[in-house]
């Protein structure tokens, strides 16, 4: 079973005056239980339509979806999910821990299990001195650490975050990172919404591009930052100690490094000369 | 739906709602003095203020706060966060107007015994040819809170169909208005002096019109209250039953139109 | 799910408001009068309340009592005497509240000169009531016409209701006015005045129900005339007046048997004067 299967996914808006906005054109995707998938696309390609869809906030024009077999049509297929909105937003008259409480028994926690784990969450987002203030005297980044709490709070298997590292600070970005590549060596999923392609490089399994509505690409990292291998820098030493740098091309690599044994200079080092994540990703949205 | 409930409570509670009222009830110390200016019927002047600024305070909360209650979560995106929670778009919809419910009926609660203060003042200080039957009282409180939250779901059904606070606050107005003199404007269209001035498609239009609009004015027992006249039971009864029944439809109407909602 | 919560809900509410709506407004048309006019509280508190919408809350008071009015000639059971013409110390109370939140609403004044002189025989109230009209709406010549009328024909005070018409010619710039109180200021010329007035009043009646009031009233007094006529020419002829109604039918003086339209029948007083065992529905029948 996997964690998210998506089907022909297709969602038109309909504006005003009978103008018609295609956001999604039939989107197939299906995320492994555990993996982490970085869903990359520029602004307006349709991440966030494809996210509200899985969410149950807006329903799919054609095509169907399930997260961990259970249709997204229905609230149940909520229950596994931490999901984390686009630029969120909680009730702000609540305080952290009160806003916790209320996710929490929306998922069916109580009692110890749910003030334990309030606890710990509070505490994992360093939000623990001010659970008792209200959310709206926080700051963003404040509030985007309480997003990620109530995402953490049910323990799900599955976790759905829109641009969770838009708007903040290095220290943010860097602790949303580190609290995804934990969950994936718990084995959790993660599917994630970003338009940077560092996020993806530095903690994806598997990257879907999207664009106009389109999945342009879906493959694992690595084969994608293969297949952009341009060739090869060589350092070789000679006799005299000079050092000589070549950049050479795969087919060639061999016999370089043969031709270099042969004439006894030494090999100093051999590293893969490779497009970045961002130029390929620039080459596949077309810029 | 519970937990929406206890939401929407301490929402409305942190808003400070609640210490608004109480600034506003601060009028019922005023109303012994103010009803003293009557000459005849003291008491009678002092049910009357009473209940009618609990109406007036319960109208306002009904209309502004089932008027902006779901149009606030969308407007902030809460309903974001809130609505992509394992819960039923029809616990959520429920949830919010029990809440306020239970809010309309905490605040008559309060503002009741404010004001069955109030009256007591007055009807020892100037003792009443009839005394006041407390218990006629408290129904027309009862059925003035009915109306009020009868109200809330009007106002409620109007924001799961609009996108602004307009519409559901004005046309929460408007069915007050209108139900107040719907059973006399009906009853006018029907009558035999009306026939010549009254055009059929007119007559037709005011029958629907009739059946459609809440029937508000079977919930007020103001008359009752102030001159201890006994309400026929039967027709609270039926009030009652219209209450439910009406209040039924607009909450089963909500949850209809919410679920074809979409959080754009 | 979701979907059945709503129709279960639906379902039940639209069944129950079947069963209920019937009897719930078979029992709100048939509250007591009073309820359905509805208590007014004293005008202190109503003006206060109104804040800047006095006018408006004024009209809404005209309104009800006209709506109110309406049902009640719609009552009218064919034939038979007139009921009561309702609740009229509570229409009166909402006609003066009326007034004092807007000074100039002529509804108020014309309604209430209708309902507070020929069924209340509140005749000093009405002019009072013009009489305050008349401080505020001073080119309107209808007040001193009513005022005038009500003088004359009802109080009897010749001085006040020259006065009164005088003013009203003034006003109008109808010499007709003026001659009007000396014209009929005889006993034998009240049944005229009436005519005049009434005839009047039909004619210029906006209103169905009011007009049809009127209609009603000028028929009977028409009536009225024809049997004062023919009892002059009976006297005229024979030197003695006749002793019944029914005597100048047969003696030939009348053409027709006279009809009291509020269903009541014709006699003669001991003085020769018409009246009518209906009192023309003055409210001796009220329920
Ligand atoms: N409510 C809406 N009405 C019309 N068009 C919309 C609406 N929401 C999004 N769109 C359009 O759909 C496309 C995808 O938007 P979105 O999914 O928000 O992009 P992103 O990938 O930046 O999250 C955009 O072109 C956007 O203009
Ligand atoms: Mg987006």
């Amino acid at each position: 079973m996997y964690a998210l299967e998506i089907r022909g996914l297709g969602k038109t808006f309909r504006g005003k005056k009978l103008r018609t906005v295609e956001a999604l054109k039939g989107i197939d995707l299906c995320v492994e239980q555990g993996e982490v998938l970085g869903f990359l696309g520029p602004n307006g390609a349709g991440k966030s339509t494809t996210i509200k869809c899985l969410m149950g906030l807006i329903r799919p024009t054609v095509g169907s979806a399930t997260i961990l077999g259970r249709d997204i049509a229905s609230a149940e297929a909520r229950t596994s999910v931490g999901y984390l909105p686009e630029n969120p937003a909680f009730y702000d008259y609540l305080s952290a821990e009160e806003y916790l409480l209320f996710v929490g028994r929306a998922f069916g926690m109580q009692g110890d299990l749910l003030s334990r784990r309030c606890e710990e969450v509070l505490k994992q987002l360093e939000l623990w001195e001010p659970r008792r203030r209200l959310i709206r005297t926080y700051s963003k980044g404040m509030v985007q650490r309480v997003g990620l709490a109530q995402v953490l709070l049910h323990d799900p298997e599955v976790y759905i975050l829109d641009e969770p590292m838009s708007g903040l600070d290095p220290i943010g970005r860097a602790l949303v990172k580190e609290i995804v590549l934990d969950l994936k060596r718990r084995g959790k999923c993660v599917f994630f919404s970003t338009h940077i392609t560092d996020d993806v490089e530095k903690v994806c399994d598997r990257v879907a591009v999207i664009n106009h509505g389109e999945l342009k690409v879906v493959d694992r990292v690595e084969n994608i930052l293969m297949r952009g291998t341009e060739g090869y820098a060589v350092s070789i030493a000679a006799a005299d100690g000079s050092v000589e740098e070549r950049v050479v091309a795969e087919a060639q690599l061999q016999g370089v490094i043969s031709d270099a044994v042969a004439a006894g200079r030494s090999i100093l080092k051999v590293e893969p000369r490779r497009k970045s994540m961002e130029a390929f990703f620039l080459d596949i949205v077309g810029h | 739906m519970l937990n929406i409930m206890m939401v929407t409570l301490k929402g409305i509670f942190r808003d400070r709602v609640f210490q608004g009222i109480m600034a506003l009830a601060v009028l019922f110390l005023f109303i012994p003095s103010a009803a003293s200016l009557s000459m005849r019927q003291v008491t009678e002047l002092s049910v009357t203020l009473s209940l009618s600024l609990i109406s007036f305070i319960l109208l306002l909360l009904s209309v502004f706060l089932g008027g902006t209650s779901l149009w606030r979560d969308i407007e902030r995106r809460y309903s974001y966060s809130v609505l992509s929670l394992p819960l039923r778009r029809s616990s959520y919809v429920l949830g919010r107007f029990l809440g306020l419910a239970l809010f309309m009926l905490l605040t008559s609660t309060v503002l009741g015994l404010a004001s069955c203060a109030a009256i007591a003042v007055s009807s020892t200080l100037y003792p009443a040819e009839r005394p006041v039957v407390w218990g006629f009282l408290l129904l027309a409180l009862v059925y003035a809170t009915l109306k009020y939250v009868l109200l809330v779901a009007v106002a409620l059904l109007l924001s799961t169909v609009s996108t602004s606070f307009f519409l559901p606050i004005f046309g929460t107005i408007c069915t007050y208005l209108a139900s107040g003199i719907s059973q006399q404007v009906y009853e006018y269209v029907h009558s035999p002096a009306a026939a010549q001035a009254v055009s059929p498609m007119l007559k037709q239009a005011v029958t629907v019109a009739y059946y459609l609009i809440p029937n508000l004015a079977g919930f007020d027992l103001k008359l009752n209250a102030i001159y201890g006249v006994a309400p026929n039971p039967g027709g609270l009864a039926l009030t009652a039953a219209y209450f439910l029944t009406y209040t039924a439809i607009l909450l089963g109407a909500s949850i209809l139109v919410f679920n074809r909602r979409e959080m754009k | 799910m979701s979907r059945h919560v709503a129709t279960i809900l639906l379902l039940a509410g639209l069944i129950g408001y079947g069963a209920v709506i019937v009897p719930f407004a078979g029992y709100m048309r048939a509250k007591p009068v009073e309820e359905k006019l509805g208590y007014v509280p004293s005008v202190k508190v109503l003006k206060s309340l109104s804040v800047d919408q006095k006018e408006v809350a004024g009209a809404a008071l005209v309104f009800k009592v006209l709506m109110y009015y309406g049902t009640l000639m719609g009552d009218l059971p064919k034939g038979a005497i007139v009921n009561g013409p309702g609740d009229l110390p509570g229409m009166s109370r909402l006609l003066h509240a009326a007034v004092q939140l807007d000074p100039y609403n002529m509804d108020a004044y014309y309604f209430a000169q209708g309902i507070l002189t020929w069924d209340a025989h509140q005749y000093q109230v009405a002019n009072n009531l013009l009489d305050y009209g008349m401080k505020y709406r001073t080119w309107d010549w209808f007040l001193p016409f009513f005022a005038g009328f009500n003088s004359a024909y009802f109080l009897k005070d010749y001085k006040k209701a020259a006065h009164y018409y005088d003013l009203a010619g003034d006003l109008s710039g109808e010499p007709l006015y003026k001659s009007l109180a000396s014209r009929y200021m005889q006993e034998s010329g009240e049944t005229d005045l009436a005519i005049a007035y009434l005839g009047g009043m039909v004619k210029t009646a906006k209103n169905e129900a009011v007009k049809k009031s009127y209609q009603l009233r000028l028929s009977a007094f028409q009536e009225v005339r024809r049997i004062e006529q023919a009892r002059d020419r009976f006297r005229a002829d024979k030197g003695s007046l006749p002793i019944s109604v029914e005597q100048l039918v047969q003696s030939g003086y009348l053409k027709s048997v006279p009809v009291d339209p509020y269903g009541g029948s014709f006699y003669l007083g001991p003085d020769g004067k018409v009246a009518t065992t209906s009192k023309f529905a003055l409210g001796v029948t009220k329920k």
